[in-house]
């Protein structure tokens, strides 16, 4: 029941780190890139902007700690900005490139409602793979988002919402696994997908 | 549910009247001009009501419907329709459907007379109601005939639609008769065209929620240009689906909770950390707290109890009370908060909204509007709603979404504390004008408040404190009601 947190200075580690042990885990918060690499189960958090929390992995050589761990087989769970750094690119200042572990591109919400979405929103989760990090979460279950950028019909996509548009919610490629909402802030749903991903084996 | 807009016609031009009234006619202009300057989308349903004819009884702007006609527009006609022949000649002209008001509660015979002649599907009977009471002629006279008869007559006649107008509502821009049309579901399966108030683009959703509602007229609102009629119409298409919030508040001072009425006789309510997860296990979408301490006393003691309200749950925290500078904001997110709530610090700068936007995001960044009525309209207060400033609020409001505000927390100063509900001008005077959500705030006192702020008000989310607080009402009984009204939750 361990997992690595990945300690990046653009994201909400210290709420994250909370809900992984409220959820079961035992956890070490690192920038180590060595650490990293030789890690069995990671998580990225993020919040903010994907430019400044790719550039800091770039500087930190994480990126490529992260596609070493991934490449031996170990799990990967993306939150929020870390989930949109796992796609090839974001168009939040022109295009940025991400991770590139799953195939996709990131980009700005536009339409009637108001952007960022700010609040709960309902999550449809791809009824084949429910049995994942969605195990024992009811269809259309809301989670809590705050995101002015989406995946959009992700290949890996597993769960989507619906907010000026259809929206990837949730991917998962093998044991590479995203969350573009807050499952630090979703209450019980949100601890319960923490603990599916903690479980996976 | 389909957005209708409205022209009514007055000597071959388009034209307004409030309260039904020919005195205060006011004049928009040619109607392809208008249909052109409101972007009436092709194949789009008009409403036309030919006003001169409703005083006269004869049809009088043939040729005007005519030429809507043509334009590939579903047009609908009313206006003094009393005969058969009336309607042919509307029929002709190139009216698919024809509204019939007087006909519909004093004539039922005609009424079925038209319907046999016609089909059901081309006659609209509109029936004009005020304080529960069916108007005719012009809305001159008090109809005999009672609500639920008439709509028993038009549901025998196998009519699926029919134009409910509140008067008391029409070219007001108060919003719709939200209880009339509840009202009517439970008594008809007649569905209703809404007419009267619709003003904003949250009045249209209300609608729609409403389930028997298939349509709205669309007047006033799009003449004054209050309402974008393309943007309306994409409103409505997005999902309908997404959560409005219940937001419990704790007022905390010096580490304890405590609730004031309209911000004085302050009294201890207890400990936040227990307050916060309890409301978190009762279904609380989102916590605030304000400090109300902050204003005049060293933060540390703050810092400390967002830190543990901030541990003790796993849902958002917008804290406010006292922010005066970036340092603080960051100092508060720092110590947990997701959000924080800028008021009296931004009305003396309101720069600081800006810079804070930029530097933690738009989705931090909540302006926290104390306002108090003065007239017409309201004023920002700032210390608590201690001192009024000369700062419209709702403009303010405004400008502070313009700035970069993520959110707006609205107060009122007035019903704070009070139990007495919401207040919904208040509400409607802001939401009318901004894009980004409103948290409603002040008066909360029965469920049906809360559905009024989210309905009629146009909020994204409503908050209490005290109620919550003493167990007048848990948060789970206010999202039971508003799911059981229509209004979408988190269950």
């Amino acid at each position: 029941m361990n997992a690595t947190v990945i300690d990046s200075p653009v994201a909400n580690t210290a709420n994250i780190a909370r809900a992984l042990r409220a959820s079961g885990a035992e956890l070490q918060i690192t920038r180590d890139a060595d650490e990293i690499a030789r890690a069995p189960k990671l998580v990225l958090p993020g919040v903010g902007s994907f430019v400044a929390a790719m550039q800091w992995l770039r500087d930190t050589r994480i990126d490529d700690a992260i596609r070493e761990a991934v490449a031996r087989g170990a799990f990967l769970l993306g939150i929020c900005v870390g989930h949109q750094l796992l796609f090839d690119t974001s168009d939040e200042m022109e295009a940025t490139c991400g991770l590139g572990l799953l195939r996709g591109a990131v980009r700005r919400f536009e339409g009637a409602l108001p952007v960022p979405q700010i609040g709960w929103n309902r999550v449809s989760a791809r009824a084949p793979l429910f049995d994942g990090i969605f195990d024992g979460i009811a269809p259309e279950t809301p989670f809590y988002f705050v995101n002015s950028y989406a995946a959009r019909g992700a290949g890996d996509e597993i769960a989507s919402a619906d907010y000026n548009g259809p929206f990837t919610a949730a991917v998962q490629r093998e044991r590479v696994f995203g969350v573009q909402f807050h499952p630090e802030k979703s209450s019980k749903a949100g601890l319960r997908v923490l603990r599916n991903f903690i479980a996976c084996k | 549910m389909q957005v209708i807009p409205s022209l009514d016609l007055l000597g071959g031009r388009v034209v307004r009247l409030t309260h039904g009234d020919f005195a205060t006619a006011r004049t928009y202009g040619e109607p392809e001009a208008v249909l052109d300057a409101l972007d009436v989308p092709r194949g789009a349903r008009l409403h036309v009501v030919d006003l001169e004819a409703s005083r006269s009884g004869r049809p009088i702007e043939t040729d005007l419907v005519r030429r809507l006609a043509l334009r590939d527009l579903v047009v609908q006609v009313g206006g003094g329709i009393r005969s058969v022949d009336d309607a042919r000649r509307w029929i002709d002209c190139g009216a698919e459907r024809i509204v019939v008001g007087t006909v519909a509660s004093e004539s039922p015979r005609l009424l079925s007379t038209l319907v046999e002649t016609f089909g059901a599907k081309r006659i609209v009977p509109a029936v004009d109601v005020r304080d529960g009471v069916i108007r005719t002629n012009g809305w001159e006279h008090e109809s005999a005939a009672t609500i639920a008869n008439v709509f028993a007559h038009i549901e025998s006649l196998g009519i699926a639609e029919a134009l409910v107008t509140d008067i008391a509502r029409d070219g007001a821009l108060r919003g719709p008769s939200f209880a009339l049309y509840r009202q009517l579901r439970s008594m008809t399966r007649v569905k209703l065209i809404a007419s009267g108030g619709v003003s904003t683009i949250s009045d249209v959703v209300s609608l729609a929620r409403l389930g028997n509602v298939s349509g709205c007229v669309i007047g006033k609102a799009l003449l004054e240009r209050r309402l974008d009629l393309r943007e309306t119409i994409a409103r409505l298409a997005t999902p309908n689906a997404i959560p409005e919030r219940v937001i419990p508040c704790l007022d905390v001072r010096d580490g304890r909770v405590v609730k004031g009425v309209s911000f004085t006789n302050i009294r201890d309510a207890g400990d936040p950390v227990e307050c916060a997860m309890r409301y978190e296990e009762e279904g609380a979408d989102e916590l605030v707290m304000l400090d109300i301490s902050a204003t005049d006393r060293a933060q540390a003691t703050t810092l400390e109890t967002v830190r543990s309200v901030a541990e003790s749950i796993f849902i958002p925290l917008t804290v406010g009370g006292g922010v005066r500078t970036v340092e603080d904001f960051r100092g508060l997110l720092r110590a947990g908060a997701d959000r924080v709530a800028v008021n009296t610090a931004a009305l003396r700068n309101p720069e600081l909204i800006a810079t804070c936007a930029r530097e933690f995001g738009v989705q931090a960044v909540v302006l926290s509007c104390d306002a108090k009525r003065d007239g017409d309209h309201w004023l920002a207060t700032v210390r608590g709603g201690k001192e009024l400033t000369a700062v419209d609020a709702a403009t303010w409001c405004q400008r502070a979404e313009t700035l970069g505000a993520g959110e707006i927390l609205l107060t009122s100063v007035d019903r704070d504390g009070t139990n007495q509900g919401f207040d919904l001008e208040l509400l409607r005077a802001v939401t009318g004008i901004l894009k980004i959500g409103v948290i409603a705030s002040g008066g909360a006192g029965r469920v049906e408040d809360f559905r009024d702020a989210i309905e009629s008000g146009g909020a994204r989310a409503v908050l209490a404190a005290s109620l919550f607080h003493d167990r007048v009402l848990s948060v789970a009984d206010v999202k039971h009601y508003l799911m059981a009204e229509g209004i979408p939750v988190r269950s």
